[in-house]
């Protein structure tokens, strides 16, 4: 498979790298975790989870944790994904790269009436 | 049966992602029709899945290309090469299926995008930040007499004082008075400016509490002395006036009366002595003075000032034309919150020049600090600062504690409103390094709010030592030229038995004011590091 790009980095990969930031995750659980932090704002499809999550393996953002059950699920063993220090740098400078925005914005006066 | 179309519609993939992934989507897509029943639920789903695969499907064939197009930049002596795009040929099914969904996906796409899409960046956290900002229970409305306790008496430190306080009368007190503006202009003595100015204020309705001492008084009971003195040639007959209605005044509302007596006592045996016979100039005539009276009594609050320009009678009442006057332009000098940012490494800082009255400026303090909420280390510029109400430093100081913490005010002995009204709910800051700079031109109500975080190890100063005035003591005019401060109250200092007065606050790391900025990120910068 060839190297998709991480730069910019999609705002899909972003979540989920924050949504593993917490505790590792299974597939499932990485979607529900970005619905919540995103404010059910963004619902991560199969192919658009699955391919983010492969992206991010291959650049060794994340990392497979080995099958497991989930007991709020049942039975069924699911894989788990854990976010390694290399994604956690990833998501902090994206993070980084976004508190920048915020900062022109309130120096731009976007902001005006919610900032000083 | 949603399930089987479903594993149908995922053989639109690439065959490489449905190996690796075909099954663990299936479990999702399980996940999800369990957990979301009902019909709007199953309709968001199975539009989410179209969606889905309309844009993952066609990126997921995108991206096996790039594979080819690398492979073909080896070139290979110019032979021609062929590559396949797969090793496997789709099956006829597949085909059919990827061709009728196609146009699905199409139909799916545009509509994706006329709506603008679900896949926005989340804005969330921009509302929880905004969130955070939730206000504190609304601090003790602090009676503005209390500012004139603040500032209607003269500095304490003599010349150095009176040295400092000149040339900031760009204050928000100018707009108070034409008689101020006046006196603005004249470059040696500004300070019954400060007083007066700032007194107006302390008679503006607001509410105000009876807490002694604050109301700048007018010797009545002291002998008015009428003649204007010449000032820069004081006579032994003037002299011997200004030292009566010192003593006059001493009595009449100093603390410790007995103190007062040996006061009055060591002010006549040295004027009988003739040490004041040489002193034909106020200012040092009052410095003097100053130093006779705290020799005995070694209250560093107490003392006489000299003023060149004409000391008004009385402090102009404030009307309501002034106190609008006042209320717009701190309106328009945003309350004196002159910068709010975040430096490099997270780091807040907020330059003030002013410590306003809450009842004018308590949204902007709130917004100001809630906007530096999230920071991992805050820096108060108070280098050009020049004092203000307690209220407001008592706001400020509460986002650093998450307990009440008492804040040592040398102006009065504690009262409710001398604690922090912490805990702010929301507040993140109660355990970040915090860092104040400090210039010589820090002044008063500035200093107070330096020499409590230092005293409370809350906060590391960076500057130079601050001007050394309390204001501690209440004003009393003598005549055109001459007032004094007397300390009506006494508040017990918890940290040591002196404070600022006369000697300012010393920084814990001591630097020229201009490098103060700098050489604190570095500090907060190596703190972060570390942490």
């Amino acid at each position: 498979m060839p190297k998709r790009k991480l730069d910019p980095l999609p705002s899909a990969a972003f979540q989920i790298l924050l949504s593993l930031a917490g505790e590792d995750l299974h597939g499932y659980g990485i979607m529900r975790q970005v619905a919540v932090q995103t404010d059910g704002r963004m619902r991560l499809g199969p192919g658009t989870l699955y391919s983010s999550i492969q992206t991010l393996l291959q650049g060794k953002f994340i990392e497979e944790v080995g099958l497991r059950e989930d007991a709020k699920l049942g039975q069924e063993r699911r894989r788990y994904y854990r976010l390694t220090s290399a994604g956690r740098k990833l998501a902090r400078t994206e993070a980084d790269r976004l508190a920048g925005f915020l900062r022109v914005a309130r120096a731009r006066m976007i902001l005006r009436g919610e900032y000083v | 049966m949603s399930e089987k179309i479903y594993a149908l519609l995922l053989r639109l993939f690439p065959s490489h992602f449905g190996e690796a992934y075909g099954d663990e989507a299936l479990q999702l897509f399980r996940d999800r029709t369990r957990d979301e029943k009902g019909f709007f639920p199953r309709f968001r789903l199975w539009f989410d899945l179209l969606a889905d695969l309309a844009i993952s499907v066609p990126r997921e064939y995108f991206y096996a290309e790039p594979e080819l197009l690398a492979a073909s930049s080896q070139r290979l002596g110019g032979a021609p090469l062929f590559y396949v795009a797969g090793d496997e040929s789709p099956r006829p099914g597949a085909l059919f299926l990827g061709g009728m969904l196609a146009l699905a996906a199409l139909v799916t796409f545009s509509s994706l995008l006329s709506h603008g899409g679900n896949h926005r960046p989340p804005s969330s956290s921009a509302r929880q930040f905004q969130r955070a900002a939730a206000p504190p229970s609304s601090p003790p409305t602090r009676p503005a007499t209390q500012a004139a306790g603040d500032t209607n008496s003269p500095g304490g430190g003599g010349d150095k004082t009176i040295a400092s306080t000149s040339g900031q009368s760009a204050t928000p007190a100018t707009p108070f008075s034409p008689a101020q503006a006046k006196q603005d202009n004249s470059p040696s003595r500004t300070l019954p400016l400060r007083d007066h100015s700032l007194s107006d204020l302390s008679s503006t309705p607001q509410p105000l509490d009876t807490r002694g001492s604050t109301q700048p008084t007018q010797n009545e009971a002291v002998p008015a002395i009428a003649a204007a003195v010449q000032h820069e040639n004081l006579n032994a007959a003037e002299r011997q006036r200004v030292v009566d209605a010192a003593i006059a005044n001493l009595k009449q509302h100093y603390i410790y009366p007995d103190v007062a007596q040996k006061m009055a006592d060591a002010l006549l045996a040295h004027a009988k002595s003739g040490d004041d016979d040489a002193m034909t100039d106020g200012k040092t005539f009052a410095k003097r003075l100053t130093t006779q009276m705290r020799d005995v009594s070694h209250d560093m609050h107490l003392e006489l000032v000299y003023s060149e320009a004409p000391l008004p009678q009385r402090p102009a009442e404030p009307t309501p034309e002034s106190i609008a006057r006042f209320r717009k332009s701190m309106e328009q000098q945003n309350c004196m919150f002159e910068k709010v940012e975040i430096l490099p490494h997270n780091i807040g800082y907020l330059k003030l020049n002013f410590f306003p009255d809450t009842s004018v400026c308590q949204a902007t303090a709130i917004a100001a600090m809630a906007s530096l909420n999230n920071t991992d280390a805050v820096i108060f510029d108070l280098r050009d600062n020049r004092g203000g109400f307690p209220d407001m430093v008592a706001l400020i100081s509460s986002y650093l504690f998450d307990y009440p913490e008492y804040l040592y005010n040398p102006r009065e002995a504690p009262t409710p409103q001398s604690w922090t009204p912490s805990p702010v709910p929301g507040n993140r800051l109660a355990d970040k390094p915090a860092y104040v700079l400090t210039s010589a031109k820090t002044i008063s109500g500035a200093e107070q709010f330096s020499y409590d975080l230092k005293m409370l190890k809350r906060a590391t100063l960076v500057g130079e030592t601050t001007t050394g005035s309390a204001h501690a003591g209440v004003w009393h005019r003598i005549d055109d030229h001459f007032g004094m401060g007397i300390p009506e109250a006494k508040a017990v200092n918890p940290f040591s038995k002196t404070d600022w007065e006369g000697v300012g606050v010393e920084p814990d790391v001591k630097v020229n004011a201009a490098d103060a900025l700098q050489t604190a990120e570095k500090l907060a910068e190596t703190k972060l590091h570390k942490k």
